[in-house]
Formats: C-alpha cells, sequence, structure tokens
C-alpha cells in the first residue's frame, strides 16, 4: 500500500523479509527458554514437594490467566502496526518493555528531531531514530538484569543464611506492595481509571467467592480474563461519558 | 547434558535456569536490537549518529533508573530464574506476575517456597506461550487485516485502561491468595502514602516510587512479624529453605 503523503514511505523498508525473520526468531527464543524452564520444573518438582499434576495446573493456570491481557495488549499492538509496520512491533512489544514503554520511548525520541508519531514529520528518519531508541532502551532492562541477577542471587543466599524467615516474609511482602503501589498509581490519572480498577476488583472478588462456594475452581483461573473484560467494558462507558483521561 | 541423570534437586534447577535463561536472554538482546541497525545501515534515510544518540539520551533520561530500579524490585518477587524470564518477555506487571499469582492461588502454593517459585516459573511459561502464539497469530500473522476491522474507539479505550482494568483484579486475588492480613494493610497503607502524599510533594523520586514502597514495606512487616512464628524451621512443608 502506497501513503499519498509519503509520510509512511518507511513501512515497505520495516515490513522487510529479514525483519520479519528476526521477529519470528525473537519469538522463538521465548518459546525455547519457556521449553527449557518447563523440564526443569518437571525434573526437579519433586525436591519441592510438588507433584507432577500441580506442575501442568501451574502451567495451565499461568497460561489461562494470561489469555485476557495478552488479548488487550494484541488490540494496542495492532493499532500501532502503520505506525512502525508489523515486525518492529512484534520484536518490541513482545519482548521486554510494553506497548505504553514503547509508545512513550517511540514519542520521547522523535521529539529530539522536532518530530511528532503518527503524523507528517514522522518521516524515515524519524522512524528509525525511534526504533533505534527504541530498541537500546529495551536492551538497557537486558543487560541490567543479565549483570544484577548473580550479584542479587548471592546476596539474597547470604540474606538466607543470617535469617531463614528473611526468605519467607519478603516475596509475599514485596509482591503485595508492588500491586498496591501499582494500583494506586493508577488513581490519580482519572475518574475512568479508578472505575476501571474498582470494578475489576469487584468482579475478581465476585469470581473468588463462587469459585470457592460453587467450588468452580476455574474460576480462579478465568478470573483475571473476566475482571479484565468487564472493567474494561466499564471504561468503555465512562469514558465516552466524558470522565476519561484528557487526550494524550 | 549432564543434568539429565541428576537426581531431583534445587540446585539442579537453579543451574539449569540460570545457564540457559541468561544464554536466551542473551541471544534475544542481540537479535532485537539487530532490527534497528540494519534498518539503520540499509535504509537512505540522512540518519548520523548523533541524533541516534540525541534520540536515546533524551529516552534514558526518563528510563534510564527503571533498568536499575525494576530488576531490584522484581527480585525478591521472581527470584533469579524467573528474572531472565521475565526481562526477556517484558510485560511484567500487567502479564507475568498476575499469571504466577493465579497459578499460586489455583496450587495453593505461597511466594517464597519453593513450591511457589516453580509454579510461578511454570506459570510464566505458560503465560509465555500464550504471549508468543497471540503475537504471531494476532498481530504478525492477521494484524493487518484485524486493523481495518476495529473501531478505533475500542482500540483507544484498551491503550488507556488496560493497565488499571487488569490491576484491581489482580490485587484482589494476591491478597485474597496469600492471606496476610497484617502485610496487607502494610502494604495498602504505605502505598496510599508514598504514591498519593509523597511523590507529589516530592516529584523527582517519581521513578522509584514502587520501589520505595516495596522496601518500606519489606522493612515495616519484616519488624513487626511475629517472631514466633516465622523465625523457625517449621516441618509443615510450606516452610522455605527445607523442600
Amino acid at each position: 500500500m502506497t501513503s499519498a503523503s509519503g509520510s509512511a514511505d518507511y513501512l515497505g523498508l520495516a515490513n522487510a523479509p529479514i525483519l520479519w525473520i528476526l521477529a519470528f526468531a525473537v519469538m522463538g527464543v521465548v518459546v525455547v527458554q519457556s521449553l527449557i524452564y518447563m523440564s526443569a520444573v518437571r525434573k526437579n518438582a519433586e525436591s519441592a514437594g510438588m507433584s507432577q499434576q500441580e506442575v501442568r495446573s501451574a502451567f495451565r493456570a499461568g497460561g489461562v490467566a494470561a489469555i485476557g491481557p495478552s488479548l488487550s495488549v494484541v488490540l494496542v499492538a495492532i493499532a500501532l502496526l502503520p505506525l512502525f509496520g508489523t515486525p518492529p512491533v512484534v520484536v518490541r512489544v513482545g519482548l521486554i518493555g510494553s506497548a505504553a514503554t514503547e509508545v512513550a520511548s517511540a514519542s520521547i525520541a522523535a521529539g529530539t528531531m522536532g518530530a511528532n508519531l503518527g503524523d507528517e514529520t514522522f518521516t524515515r528518519g524519524v522512524f528509525i531514530v525511534a526504533l533505534m531508541a527504541m530498541s537500546l532502551s529495551g536492551a538497557g532492562w537486558m543487560i541490567s538484569t543479565l549483570i544484577l541477577t548473580p550479584i542479587f542471587k548471592r546476596s539474597s543466599h547470604k540474606l538466607e543464611k543470617v535469617n531463614p524467615a528473611l526468605m519467607s516474609i519478603i516475596p509475599g511482602a514485596a509482591l503485595l506492595a508492588a500491586f498496591a503501589a501499582l494500583t494506586f498509581r493508577e488513581i490519580p490519572k482519572s475518574p475512568t481509571h479508578v472505575i476501571a480498577v474498582v470494578v475489576s476488583a469487584i468482579v475478581m472478588t465476585i469470581c473468588l467467592f463462587l469459585a470457592k462456594t460453587l467450588k468452580a475452581p476455574w474460576l480462579k483461573e478465568w478470573g483475571l480474563g473476566i475482571s479484565l473484560l468487564v472493567g474494561l467494558v466499564a471504561a468503555y462507558f465512562a469514558h465516552y461519558a466524558g470522565l476519561g483521561a484528557p487526550e494524550a | 547434558m549432564s543434568d539429565i541423570i541428576t537426581a531431583p534437586s534445587h540446585a539442579a534447577f537453579e543451574r539449569t535456569t540460570t545457564k540457559w535463561g541468561s544464554i536466551t536472554l542473551f541471544i534475544g538482546f542481540l537479535i532485537a536490537t539487530s532490527v534497528p541497525f540494519y534498518l539503520l545501515f540499509v535504509a537512505d534515510a540522512n540518519v548520523d549518529l548523533g541524533n541516534v544518540l540525541t534520540g536515546f539520551l533524551a529516552v534514558f533520561a526518563v528510563y534510564g533508573v527503571f533498568y536499575i530500579v525494576e530488576p531490584l524490585t522484581y527480585f525478591p518477587i521472581l527470584g533469579p530464574a524467573g528474572m531472565y524470564q521475565a526481562f526477556l518477555i517484558g510485560n511484567i506487571s500487567n502479564k507475568l506476575l498476575p499469571s504466577a499469582i493465579v497459578a499460586q492461588d489455583t496450587i495453593g502454593a505461597k511466594p517464597g517456597t519453593r513450591k511457589g517459585e516453580y509454579a510461578a516459573t511454570m506459570a510464566i511459561c505458560g503465560a509465555a506461550i500464550i504471549h508468543v502464539a497471540s503475537m504471531v497469530i494476532f498481530v504478525g500473522v492477521l494484524g493487518t487485516w484485524l486493523l481495518t476491522l476495529i473501531p478505533e474507539q475500542v482500540t483507544l479505550v484498551a491503550k488507556l485502561y488496560i493497565l488499571p482494568a487488569i490491576l484491581g483484579g489482580v490485587t484482589v486475588q494476591l491478597i485474597a491468595s496469600l492471606r496476610q492480613v497484617k502485610s496487607t494493610l502494610i502494604a495498602l497503607a504505605i502505598a496510599a502514602l508514598v504514591i498519593l502524599v509523597l511523590i507529589p510533594l516530592v516529584p523527582v523520586l517519581a521513578p522509584g516510587d514502587v520501589a520505595i514502597v516495596v522496601i518500606v514495606t519489606i522493612v515495616i512487616t519484616w519488624f513487626t512479624r511475629n517472631r514466633a512464628v516465622t523465625d523457625r524451621r517449621t516441618d509443615d512443608g510450606d516452610s522455605v529453605g527445607i523442600n
């Protein structure tokens, strides 16, 4: 497809066959890593008193819980296709980062060249600089994880020796704190954000209550997808009733 | 592959995941970074390294501190094995951790136990497979076609509100699954205080907001713990470090 303005003349380039190959290769790496990890858990589960049945249940629960979030990320990724082309979107949204981070990074980088995302100032050169900045930034996370993880690991082993209770308290507290903080961070954004949080929380409460009273464990797995969907539907009506965030 | 014949052990699990986790993360980094370099060299685009550097530095100024803060925040939750998964795949707070929480809740394993760690690892693998399938099928193959079908209002709402719509539900499930009333109250109180009061007063701290809440919550939970319960090695099979 040709663009009348010529501003999207880089899209042919962005859809080059070699980039498709790289995009699929990157997704392949994720699959290979998962397969190696799955076999590592399966082989060693016994040492943690975990049955093969529980190993399978955990895998399935994780997969089912990821369906709702994955489909929402897909929606956002699709919206980015006309801007970046398919292979760059798959690589950037499919690897470290999230749609939101990538869009913000692209728009910051474009800004340094006096250009805006999605209008005629977003030329071939701006596109490449933006993609470069997004990629180098993603690389920053990956490299620092490669360097920091062994260091953290040594220190946590030391802490565990000092007091074994430490490692039984820290992960739960850290998890609660992280999600409490992430959730509170949504509140000041707009009334619709508050509605999305509250509706999703209420629907999850109902799902978990029903899972218990009806003895329906599948509701624990599907609860996230259901709360996400109902939360987004509520946000849809709230947003178009004028309670939304100011358009970015 | 001498691991194959060794007896099941946590040490073997850590060896395999550390070795292959870091190798796959490194390969992912190489391939992903080669994409823009390829474009830079083949495109005749009038871009020099100065432009690239300026663009990157502007992004770095915003996100640079997260390269350190995020691994630090998520390490206590993910453990070493999970780190290599999470920072390859991304989407940590909106996809991977929620999956891990759901899986731990489903099989009744607690975070911080070996069983909890294995359940989280399997859950992230399950989430990774769904993630890859959805990216390849719905974005890679069908994306351009789906783009013409989905109304713009719907994508806009998904883009703006995906995170709050996930976080409300996940936080409730996490609280229900952990059943640690005291830690929950501490975490909620600290989060409210830091995010709604401290950050607006001292905006420079904003990039570290989640990390601050995590650290303060850990410290308070630690010093107010019930020592009689936590500081001995129990044999109920759900305590850390023994199984």
